[in-house]
């Protein structure tokens, strides 16, 4: 007779009770189920959610534990020649800090080149293989929002990680009464060739592990990426330099993530000269790093968002 | 009745390994290295020196290991994860035949990509001055061997076969290698070069092994990891879902 | 002829028992292995396929053991559960392949592809086929050789009612012939249909075998229940429950019927028609209201 709207019907099964003896009826009760028809936080609340889990995911914050084992120990790998540097410093009561802010990243590209493998994958590689991809895009997020938000998570990652023990060189050289000015200068140049690495790192890194479904592949096509162009390139440099072909060196530099980072920091940061033979590009030569750096970074956001287009499960 | 091989196996084997995907990017890094050894030659005109540093960093020291990577993990790896594995264990064959017939596939396919290129890129490099080209071919040759070997075991091991196995090259050998003495004896590489060595003139590569020391470490660890892998296959267990 | 048989098996995964001290035969014909999620077919089925091998106690086919023993394999059939196969052969080549790793050749692979109904789409490639097409290409690779026991995991899971049919067709030809097809099941209609024969397992323990109507025979502390529509309801419970092998009668109003819990099976149904036809009241319906499997098994399961 009643079809109860807001409590349980009675009796297991909740079935209807007809007053007659004929066949029990068939119906549904609403147990109280209830579209939302609140505030919603939009688009661009969803982004800056899948930046924040995407680089707490990238220290292995917010995941099992066995996933903080690589990134907290190449973040120690990282930070200790700083702390080692700083003691030095204060002890010795020297007046320079033993290496310079942008030689810092310079010198451990190959082990920020394991931290971008180990992540890289995990940020891109999991949602593929898993085919979560679907429950991105049937939300509000744009192909677009998701390819910032992990491009710019793994960039921060990366700039975290090398901006941490640059913090403390300059913490470090304040605290040992180095000049003000110098050191900030300094560390703002630092800086800035952290965040241009961590651009330029992160977009080849994202590509790379952005091909395959398998995080395993992905690792390894990242680390092969990265440091086989590094080995190629410095290989015809020295070949270059030893055979008289030294204004070639300058421009073979163009052709590997690393290079490009050392030479641009040379151009136009002040670091040393990086290329074999004491060579290093030019203000001008510079200039046409700084546009490759640029062309690179795009590039790679531009891939990503075709593949996920293309891809989009 | 040799039947440590049987044909079904191989050609899966050898149709997974070169599917189309995989195959553009075991055929990258061998172009790389001609573009790499043209560029060189161009540029140094046949200096043993900087041929030998390609040959010797690039072709050897990188391309070999991480041919032999891709192709002996992924002879088995992939099947073991996804568990396809199975139409291929729970059969009246033989699992050291499965094993075996898989390393056959995983060498020769590491041998095409690798060593052949190693030829062209030394021909390219030197010609056929000294025995550099032969030498070094030869060491890419029993490396190809080892190194499919060796990352076939792994397969069968770990999951993540191939991380561990880049981790081992890239880092162990090359990485480490250069700077801890301890660390080149202990490496296929050098084992590799030893054996390739007595074909070149003179001193022209140098190892860190002798010749004899470096072929039996060889076979060694060519037969022990096959022997292992072969014994991982008879008590494999179906992967979980992750 | 050709059984299955474990012999207290238990296997362990560091502290979790997942099979716990099961003996069990497996002969001829069409058995069902049920159990809820979790219950450990699937390890009891990789055990008897020879993927795992048992922390303790043995499974043995016809004698021998099928742990490391390449050779039962020409014996043993197995679906397994899982969907990866390789995506870049057609069904034809996977088929065949399997076959030649038996040692036979491309007509035995086309009778097993006759067999399971897949020889439209035996020249597609695996990877564009649809669950319920690669499910039947599971099977005939796993009859390729025409074995004796055939084990199968989920077999129904993402059928549509048809192949489901189908399969059970296949299943029940398989058992007529004198072959031990085991398969693992969570749903209830499946194995009633198919499966002469069942093993419960719950929570890694072997709960009950047998045909799942003797099961409930022999569940006789649970009073049977029955449902009972009649020309006059309140008088034939009178009747009924002056008798002492009723233990409870209900009239359920919303059914417009009498639920009837009877103590005593037998004594009950010689009792129901005689005091009907004493008191002058018509049967409409009299049916058992919890002899299905899903009852059987719920309590298995509760217990």
């Amino acid at each position: 007779m009643t079809t109860d709207n807001l409590s349980p019907a009675g009796g297991p099964g909740g079935t209807a009770r007809p007053g007659n003896g004929a066949a029990p009826e068939s119906r549904i009760h609403d147990i109280g189920y209830r579209g939302y028809d609140g505030p919603r936080l939009g688009r661009s609340y969803a982004r800056r959610s899948l930046f924040a889990q995407s680089l707490r995911g990238a220290f292995g914050l917010g995941r099992s534990a066995r996933s903080k084992i690589v990134p907290v120990l190449i973040t120690c790998v990282l930070t200790l020649p700083a702390v080692i540097a700083v003691a030095v410093t204060m002890m010795s009561g020297a007046d320079q800090l033993p290496m310079t802010y942008v030689e810092y990243t310079a010198g451990f590209e190959m082990v920020i080149t394991l931290f971008l493998a180990a992540q890289a994958p995990q940020a891109v590689s999991l949602d593929l293989r898993y085919r979560t991809m679907p429950l991105y895009f049937s939300r509000p997020i744009e192909t677009s929002d998701y390819v910032r938000a992990k491009y710019l998570a793994t960039a921060c990652a990366v700039l975290v990680l090398t901006a941490l023990p640059q913090a403390v060189l300059y913490v470090g050289a304040l605290l040992a009464k180095l000049d003000f000015a110098d050191q900030t200068t300094a560390f703002a140049e630092g800086l800035a060739g952290a965040a241009v690495l961590a651009l330029l790192y992160s977009g080849i890194g994202l590509v790379v592990a952005a091909l395959t479904p398998r995080r395993g592949f992905g690792v390894a096509a990242v680390i092969a990426v990265m440091m086989l162009s590094f080995a190629a390139v410095s290989t015809l440099q020295v070949a270059a330099d030893f055979n008289d072909a030294k204004g070639a060196v300058p421009w073979l530099g163009l052709f590997s993530p690393s290079t490009l980072i050392y030479g641009l920091q040379h151009a136009f940061l002040g670091a040393g000269a990086p290329f074999p033979g004491n060579a290093g590009p030019s203000t001008a030569q510079g200039l046409v790093y700084l546009l490759a750096v640029a062309a690179l970074i795009a590039g790679s956001y531009g891939l990503l968002i075709r593949r996920y287009r293309k891809a989009g499960l | 009745m040799f039947t440590a091989f049987h044909p079904t196996v191989a050609r899966l084997t050898y149709r997974a390994l070169l599917g189309r995907r995989r195959a553009l990017v075991l055929g990258i890094l061998p172009a790389l290295l001609v573009l790499i050894s043209v560029a060189v030659r161009l540029l140094a005109d046949g200096d043993p020196q900087s041929s030998t540093d390609v040959l010797g960093r690039f072709a050897l020291a990188a391309m070999v290991p991480i041919i032999g990577v891709i192709a002996g993990t992924g002879a088995i790896g992939p099947e073991i994860d996804d568990g396809s594995v199975m139409y291929l264990l729970a059969k009246p064959v033989k699992r050291r035949t499965v094993l075996f017939t898989k390393l056959v596939v995983a060498i020769a396919v590491t041998m095409v990509f690798s060593a052949v290129p190693t030829l062209v890129a030394a021909l390219i490099l030197v010609g056929t001055t000294d025995g550099i080209a032969v030498a070094y071919t030869v060491a890419a040759l029993v490396a190809s061997v080892a190194y499919a070997s060796l990352f076939l075991m792994l397969g069968t091991i770990t999951r993540h076969a191939v991380v561990v196995g880049l981790v081992y090259t890239l880092i162990w050998e090359t990485l480490l290698g250069s700077y801890v003495p301890g660390a080149r004896s202990l490496s296929v590489q050098q084992w590799a070069l030893a054996v390739g060595a007595d074909l070149a003139e003179g001193k022209l590569i140098t190892s860190e092994v002798g010749t004899v020391t470096g072929a039996v470490l060889l076979t060694v660890v060519t037969v022990v990891a096959a022997w292992y892998g072969a014994r991982r296959l008879r008590s494999l267990t179906p992967a979980t879902e992750e | 002829m050709t059984t299955l048989q474990l012999d207290h098996v238990s296997r362990w995964f560091g502290n979790v028992v997942a099979v716990n001290d099961i003996t069990v035969d497996v002969g001829p014909g069409v058995t069902g292995l049920l159990g809820p999620n979790g219950a450990g077919k699937s390890t009891l089925i990789n055990m008897m396929a020879g993927f795992l091998a048992p922390s303790a106690g043995s499974v043995t086919l016809d004698g021998s053991p099928v742990w490391r023993n390449e050779g039962v394999y020409r014996e043993i059939g197995i679906v397994p559960e899982r969907e990866a196969m390789y995506d870049f052969l057609t069904g034809r080549q996977f088929v065949v392949a399997n076959a030649e790793l038996h040692g036979l050749g491309a007509a035995e692979a086309q009778r097993a592809l006759a067999l399971v109904e897949m020889e439209h789409a035996q020249d597609r490639r695996i990877g564009t086929y649809s669950k319920g097409m690669r499910q039947r290409v599971k099977m005939a690779s796993a009859l390729v050789h025409d074995p004796s026991v055939l084990l199968l995991d989920e077999p129904f899971n993402g059928m549509d009612p048809r192949q489901r049919m189908q399969l059970m067709d296949v299943l029940r030809r398989m058992g007529d012939e004198g072959r031990t097809v085991l398969f693992s099941s969570h749903i209830l209609e499946e194995v009633e249909q198919v499966a002469s024969h069942i093993e419960v397992v719950v929570a890694g323990r072997h709960a009950a075998s047998g045909d799942f109507r003797s099961i409930r025979r022999l569940m006789t502390d649970r009073p049977h229940r029955y449902l009972v529509r009649s020309s006059d309801d309140r008088a034939l419970a009178a009747a009924l429950i002056a008798d002492p092998s009723t233990s409870g009668i209900e009239v359920d109003a919303a059914e417009d019927a009498l639920v009837i819990q009877a103590a005593d099976f037998g004594r009950f149904t010689e009792l129901l028609p005689k005091v009907a036809r004493e008191h002058g009241i018509r049967l409409y319906t009299v049916s058992p209201s919890d002899e299905s499997l899903e009852s059987v098994f719920s309590y298995l399961v509760a217990a």
